[in-house]
């Protein structure tokens, strides 16, 4: 019997998700702006065999508003440019042929016939390999950069999101399969009765259609989510493909998938309609004390004062700067915009007894994610477990700085899980979707059809 | 007489499957070009081959026609141009493949938000090395404005308003960082020069955005700005911030009274008469001979659909019930149009000069009321030569009937015959879409007049 196959996906947080692995000798920094970068790593992904890769997204340089402020500091901090994602993806898709190509896009700031069309776009022009990763904004960055001082509250957020995806996947149904006829003889282009209006009226969206594209390759491409709040969560079980989150631990991760899944089941969807991928930061050495070694180097590289800024966006408010760094971290007052992340984050440095400026670069080093450091064979045996044990259905594997550690990556571990016969050596279809091992959705008309006939028929 | 003459300058317009709504019933016409990336691709690497300047996609942001299709009139499933790849998308995967050729996409005002737009077209303009271009229109159309939560689109003078005010935005955003502000400087651990940031905190009647953009500054300074607005208001836009032009002009005279009025405001900004491109639109239909030559362009008259241009002609009819009237009679006195204000204007004067219904239709529904150009390779350079060198146009945006035989005829056949009479380039002459339209790098906003900006910013820290 086949084993359970790991899903893998390239989280690329460029120039580095480690906030000072930009200056580690090994890094290229500007792997932010120029898109050579981006195509190497893409194929150098592609080559492993990954599924997909993924790039997150906000619409807005994190921490403007302090720098708005004057705060010198920030200027110290790596993620601060970068290309637009979705754009990104559609030049991917000419120099890759497999593997999939996902972006954040946010349903706060956008129009859903915008990105209906696009998603659709990007999907037809890679040959079904386009997903949208699905997300809420959540900070103040982006909130002034579209007209409004304040973020919109947690669950107006979340309604408007699920109604936003109701709004694009109608869309992305518009057209049945042969809708355009392009019969030169009769001059007839369109087949009428196979395009279809949505018509939607609602709380925050009023969508007449059709799209102005036809159904994609893949039906609808691939919609991944990241939240993990109840709402978030929720939407996610409806809604979603895949699942992006952050688990450090694996009784907590098992419970979180054993949760998803059973909320998923709910909505009369199976287990293996929604694929959970939790991130993973490797620091590779070929000894466990070489790779802790280079571990330690690379948070020597990262002053206190940018470590500190890592925590800001979860401090409810509160200036951190203010206690001592080798003290606990103090008691954080709610945070409106990133619920789940303060939590997790409040939570390790209680369970791991942390000082500030051990949660603060802990937290800088990798953003929430789990970060695995040792030699490739530990690194397998931890996904192994991951994936055996149901906390995981695969990872989307976030580096430090571009492009050394995730060419180890590819060059160690993937060959590493291949051998255990847990990854594939070849891609199974020519789609995300087939080698995601995902369904084509039906389209709604013609499910609606046919439900409408087997009703006449009773 | 070493001096160089002038040069002529095109950009290949791309409405797919065809500039010609009905033009994709041709026997050499592959309609599936509206979908099928390869075409796209491939007619990129056609015209980068024949030097054209840029490849400049047309958009809306709905089917055009729709609110006609939902009330089921049989005419509007016969045009071609049904769905299209979306042109942003369409153009960065192009960036990907080609290396010298301008890509411009149109991008609407109405329906976007600045921040978004400013940072996909900047982002583009990174992947392709400094040759993206944004065509900045207006959305006119009622198809659009129901997609949009909207019942009818934005009337003509808020809809240049919001424009204005959008385009604004967008260069303040695109310049929020000056060209070596990213010192990414591992020893020192100094990743940008804070100096070096510029934060817009644009406060209008239409938007308020903070910045800055999360994009570095472009490798041609900003993406190539078009407009096609000929109307007074939209002429007015152009020549303040545009750095092309894409217009429908069907006499020389035409041509020159609009350049000249082009350039004279253009002036009225601060800026020189050439720092903005003119393109009127032709559509070419090239044969071995003249005989050839004229045979293709019946084929294609042939092929127009008179629902399509009566359509058409009702769309820019400015309320007036067009399908009431006898097609063979002449033009009513149409209301203004709330829609495109000069294109009205041109079906008026067709009307005044005794066409019928039908006939201004089938102007509309061949080549959307560009200039219909046929003949061989020497006379279509003659005409076109004569443009150039009377001050009519810097070059032609052209209209392909259907796709990709005519591309692949214009640049086999009449390309070569322009670059032997000396008015058109072998070789790009540069990198950047910048370099190659000749126009030139504006200075960064923020440091244009950094005394100011650094006075405001002690004030504000006060």
């Amino acid at each position: 019997m086949t084993k359970r196959q790991l899903k893998l996906g390239g989280f690329f947080s460029v120039p580095g998700n480690h906030l000072a692995g930009w200056r580690h000798p090994d890094a290229v920094p500007t792997a932010d702006m120029d898109f050579r970068e981006y195509a190497h790593i893409t194929q150098v992904a592609e080559e492993a065999r990954f599924d997909t890769i993924f790039f997150q997204d906000t619409v807005g340089v994190a921490g403007s508003r302090a720098l708005a402020r004057g705060e010198r500091t920030r200027a110290k901090l790596s993620r601060t440019v970068k290309l637009e994602p979705t754009a990104t993806l559609a030049a991917l898709a000419m120099v890759t042929s497999r593997i999939g190509l996902v972006a954040t896009a946010t349903t706060t700031y956008n129009e859903p016939y915008n990105i209906a069309r696009r998603f659709a776009s990007i999907d037809h022009i890679s040959g079904g390999r386009a997903g949208w990763n699905l997300v809420t904004s959540q900070i103040e960055d982006e909130s002034e950069n579209f007209g409004f001082d304040e973020h919109l509250a947690h669950a107006e957020r979340y309604e408007r999101a699920a109604e936003f995806y109701e709004v694009v996947t109608g869309l992305w149904d518009s057209w049945e399969d042969g809708g355009l006829l392009r019969d030169k003889q009769s001059g007839v282009y369109m087949d009428r009765d196979k395009v279809h209006f949505l018509d939607h009226v609602g709380k925050h969206f009023k969508v007449k259609g059709p799209l102005n594209i036809t159904r994609s390759p893949q039906g609808w491409p691939v919609v991944a989510q990241a939240g993990s709040s109840e709402a978030g969560r929720e939407l996610a079980a409806r809604t979603a493909d895949v699942v992006f989150t952050a688990q450090t631990k694996i009784d907590e991760a098992k419970v979180f998938y054993a949760d998803i899944k059973d909320r998923a089941a709910r909505y009369g969807r199976t287990p293996d309609d929604i694929k959970i991928m939790p991130g993973l930061t490797p620091v590779l050495g070929r000894t466990m004390a070489e790779a802790r070694e280079n571990y330690e180097y690379l948070q020597s590289l990262m002053p206190d004062d940018v470590a500190l800024q890592s925590l800001a966006h979860i401090s409810g408010g509160l200036d951190l700067t203010k206690f001592p760094l080798d003290g606990p971290l103090p008691e954080l007052p709610p945070s409106n915009a990133a619920k789940a992340r303060q939590a997790l984050v409040v939570r390790t440095a209680r369970e791991g007894n942390m000082t500030l400026r051990q949660i603060a670069r802990h937290t800088a080093a990798g953003t929430g994610h789990r970060v695995l450091v040792g030699t490739p064979e530990y690194m397998a045996d931890e996904m192994e477990a991951w994936l055996e044990e149901e906390a995981a259905d695969g990872f989307n594997v976030v580096c430090n700085y571009y492009p050394k550690p995730f060419e180890d990556f590819c060059r160690l571990v993937v060959p590493e899980l291949q051998r255990r016969g847990i990854f594939r050596t070849e891609y199974e279809g020519t789609t995300l979707r087939e080698n995601l091992g995902l369904r084509v959705p039906e389209n709604r008309y013609i499910r609606h059809a046919r439900q409408g006939l087997a009703k006449e028929a009773s | 007489m070493s001096k160089v003459r002038r040069q002529l300058r095109f950009g290949a317009f791309f409405s797919v499957p065809g500039c010609h709504p009905t033009g994709w019933r041709h026997p050499d016409a592959i309609c599936e070009t509206d979908l099928d990336f390869r075409y796209l691709a491939d007619m990129a690497r056609t015209a980068e081959r024949g030097k054209l300047d840029c490849m400049f996609f047309q958009d809306s942001v709905a089917i055009p026609g729709s609110t006609a299709v939902y009330g089921a009139k049989p005419f509007r499933v016969k045009n071609g141009r049904q769905a299209h790849i979306e042109p942003m998308s369409a153009i960065a995967a192009l960036a990907a493949i080609t290396s010298r050729i301008g890509l411009v996409s149109t991008c609407t005002t109405s329906y976007n938000e600045p921040y978004n737009v400013a940072r996909r077209f900047l982002t583009i303009d990174h992947i392709s090395g400094g040759r993206a271009g944004w065509n900045l229109v207006t959305s006119q159309a009622e198809d659009e404005a129901v997609n949009f939560g909207r019942d009818a689109h934005f009337e003509h003078g808020v809809r240049y308003d919001r424009a204005a005010e959008f385009h604004d935005v967008v260069i303040g955003l695109w310049d929020s960082w000056e060209d070596d502000a990213f010192l990414r400087d591992k020893k020192s651990g100094v990743w940008f020069d804070f100096d070096k940031m510029h934060i817009l905190r644009h406060k209008g009647q239409h938007f308020t955005v903070r910045g800055p953009l999360n994009v570095a500054r472009s490798p041609q300074g900003r993406p190539v700005v078009a407009q096609a607005g000929s109307s007074d208001i939209g002429m007015e836009l152009a020549a303040r911030t545009a750095d092309m032009v894409f217009t429908a002009q069907t006499t020389i005279k035409e041509g020159q009274d609009f350049c000249n009025d082009m350039r004279s405001r253009v002036v009225n900004y601060g800026r020189g008469p050439e720092d903005i491109r003119i393109f009127p639109g032709i559509m070419p239909i090239v044969g071995r001979t003249e005989t050839e030559a004229r045979e293709k362009y019946e084929e294609l008259r042939s092929l127009v659909d008179d629902g399509v241009g009566i359509a058409g002609v009702a769309r820019l009819a400015g309320g007036v019930d067009i399908f009431a009237c006898d097609p063979d009679g002449p033009l009513p006195e149409l209301k203004p149009s709330n829609a495109a204000r000069a294109r009205q204007d041109m079906i008026i004067a067709m009307g005044k000069r005794g066409m019928t219904i039908r006939e201004i239709g089938r102007v509309l529904a061949m080549s959307q009321a560009h200039r219909v150009l046929y003949g061989t390779p020497s006379q279509l350079a003659d005409d076109m030569q004569a443009w150039l060198e009377a001050g009519a146009c810097d070059g032609f945006n052209l209209l392909f009937p259907h796709y990709p035989k005519p591309l692949e005829e214009w640049v086999t056949m009449v390309v070569p015959e322009l670059q032997r009479r000396g008015i058109f380039r072998t070789e790009y002459e540069g990198k950047t879409f910048r370099e190659n339209l000749g126009v030139p790098i504006p200075p960064n906003i923020h440091t244009a007049n950094r005394t100011s900006v650094q006075v405001k910013a002690a004030a504000a820290n006060d």
